[in-house]
């Protein structure tokens, strides 16, 4: 088993470069010989069926989980946002967003990021008191206070209602302009992806079965259908890429 | 913005509003009795039984030897108290059941927090301690008498015997208990073990820990009595046994009154440990 991490890349290349990577549960694979590079600054969306293993690739990306070959080249430290907010409940809001932040200024920047979500009046409250889209728009400040080269997003508006859901994709694309992190995001919300790339990628097991490039101002270039039907969802006549 | 959220707020995440819960009593019953009305109302029976018991007294139905008068037991309470000996009787009961707890407390919770961190600390710690558990505390005594004899020793061992196992078994479960995923957390924004000890796990396991606390001040203040009721030369306990040799009825019922007391009063700064430490959790802190 092998296992290279590589420190942080420099500024001409790419965030993240993953090459031949495999991972497997016993004799299953689940990710197999893939390859992926996430630019500087680009918004790629990973799109797949439960169980096509792109949460296990994300968490390889996070560092979280072990690989069994191949190589990865990112960022030591990712940012993650996780489909449920896990925000510390005894901790106030402020605490929370600067959690791991080594900063004499810890205050002050929680609370500068907090402002940035629009929850900037409330740095003493508790996650208790938070309503779900809330509680992950603090998640998201938690992750961007920490000024990362690489947002890693799981699912992470999955659990919101829609209407808070096409708030939070507006909030996010507004701050990822801003910070201009590489980002992957995983979901299997099809409209999301389409909104929010710049780069689509189906994910089919455990290799990147189809790419999509997307003008990246939420204008589809690409036919829902024919993403659909690379998700395997039925449609009247499918497309094969 | 947030208006909208306010209302879409997902089920999932929130625990019931307290604007609800003030709604409750509203579905109204044929009598009402305000908060503080019923606060009065739970201190009627006692009351009243106090008045009968001091009636009967007075009528002489009582026999003062068997049951003295609350009146006479409050006399007796005033007589010590001015003389000095119930103050310092009950200072050094309190000194014996805090030095106890202390110890018992802090064995209980190394231990604990090691077999909460470490399978191997457990394989290696937690038979031998379930095997004692299983031992009732008081049972032990006439080991702990011929071990130690009757002096103090013995009476802060029992203490810290019977406090040790409900910090120990809490703390274990509080620790085991905290949530994997606010650990994964906790590694991703990069925090040492040192730190993940003190923001994640140990705020965790904090209500477990607190319960075990609120369990074993009861215990503690159980193997109080036992220990100074036998043997002892000082203390609450002492003071009861000397009674019984003089057949003070009086001051037997007020040691008993004062055991109570004290009973009552460890629980209450438990409870209040709970609200300042655990403000943050819906099922203690502010909202109760």
């Amino acid at each position: 088993m092998t296992v290279h991490v590589a420190p942080a890349l420099t500024a001409s290349s790419p965030t993240v470069a993953v090459t031949n990577l495999r991972r497997a549960y016993g004799s299953r694979v689940v990710i197999d010989n893939l390859n992926l590079r996430i630019e500087r600054g680009e918004f790629v969306v990973l799109l797949g069926e439960s169980g096509c293993g792109k949460t296990t690739l994300l968490r390889a990306l996070a560092g979280l989980d072990p690989i069994d070959g191949g190589r990865i080249a990112a960022p030591r430290r990712p940012a993650v946002v996780f489909q449920e907010h896990r925000l510390l409940p005894w901790d106030s809001l402020w605490r929370n967003v600067s959690l791991g932040l080594q900063a004499p200024d810890a205050r002050e920047r929680a609370a500068a990021a907090l402002s940035e979500v629009g929850l900037g009046e409330r740095l003493d409250d508790w996650p208790r008191n938070l309503s779900g889209g809330q509680a992950q728009r603090v998640a998201l400040a938690r992750a961007l206070v920490q000024e990362p080269e690489l947002l890693l997003l799981d699912e992470p508006f999955a659990a919101l209602d829609a209407l808070t859901r096409i708030r939070m994709h507006a909030l996010v694309r507004e701050l990822v302009a801003a910070h201009r992190p590489g980002v992957l995001l995983v979901t299997h919300d099809v409209d999301e992806a389409i909104t929010l790339a710049d780069r689509i990628l189906v994910m089919r097991e455990g290799r990147i079965a189809f790419e999509h490039r997307t003008k990246g101002d939420g204008t589809p270039r690409i036919a829902r259908a024919e993403l659909l039907a690379e998700l395997g969802v039925a449609a009247p006549s499918p497309i094969t890429a | 913005m947030s208006n909208l959220e306010q209302t879409a707020s997902s089920v999932a995440f929130d625990g019931p509003r307290r604007d609800d819960n003030s709604a409750l009593p509203s579905q109204k019953a044929p009598f009402e009795f305000s908060r503080r009305g019923l606060q009065l109302l739970s201190w009627l029976a006692p009351v009243i039984l106090l008045i009968v018991w001091e009636a009967l007294a007075q009528a002489g139905w009582l026999t003062p030897h068997i049951l003295p008068a609350p009146s006479k037991v409050i006399r007796t309470a005033y007589k010590l108290t001015t003389n000095g000996s119930l103050l310092t009787d009950l200072g050094i009961s309190l000194a014996r059941a805090a030095a106890g707890f202390a110890i018992g407390g802090a064995v209980g919770f190394v231990l604990g927090t090691l077999v909460g961190f470490s399978r191997v600390a457990e394989a290696v710690i937690d038979r031998s301690v379930q095997m004692i558990r299983a031992i009732p505390f008081l049972a032990a005594l006439p080991l702990v008498i011929v071990w130690l004899g009757v002096g103090e020793a013995e009476k802060i061992f029992l203490v810290a015997l019977g406090v040790t196992f409900p910090i120990y078994i809490n703390t274990t479960l509080g620790i085991r208990q905290v949530d994997p995923k606010l650990l994964e957390l906790g590694r991703v924004q990069g925090l040492s073990t040192l730190e993940l000890i003190r923001r994640i796990i140990l705020p965790g396991a904090l209500p477990s820990i607190l319960t075990g606390v609120r369990y074993s001040l009861a215990t503690a203040w159980l193997a109080l009595v036992v220990a100074e009721t036998i043997g002892a030369q000082s203390g609450i306990g002492f003071l009861a046994m000397d009674a019984r040799e003089f057949l003070r009825t009086d001051v037997i019922v007020l040691t008993i009154v004062i055991y109570a007391l004290i009973g009552v009063a460890a629980d209450g700064i438990a409870r209040f440990l709970e609200r300042r430490l655990l403000a943050w959790h819906p099922n203690y802190g502010a909202a109760r």
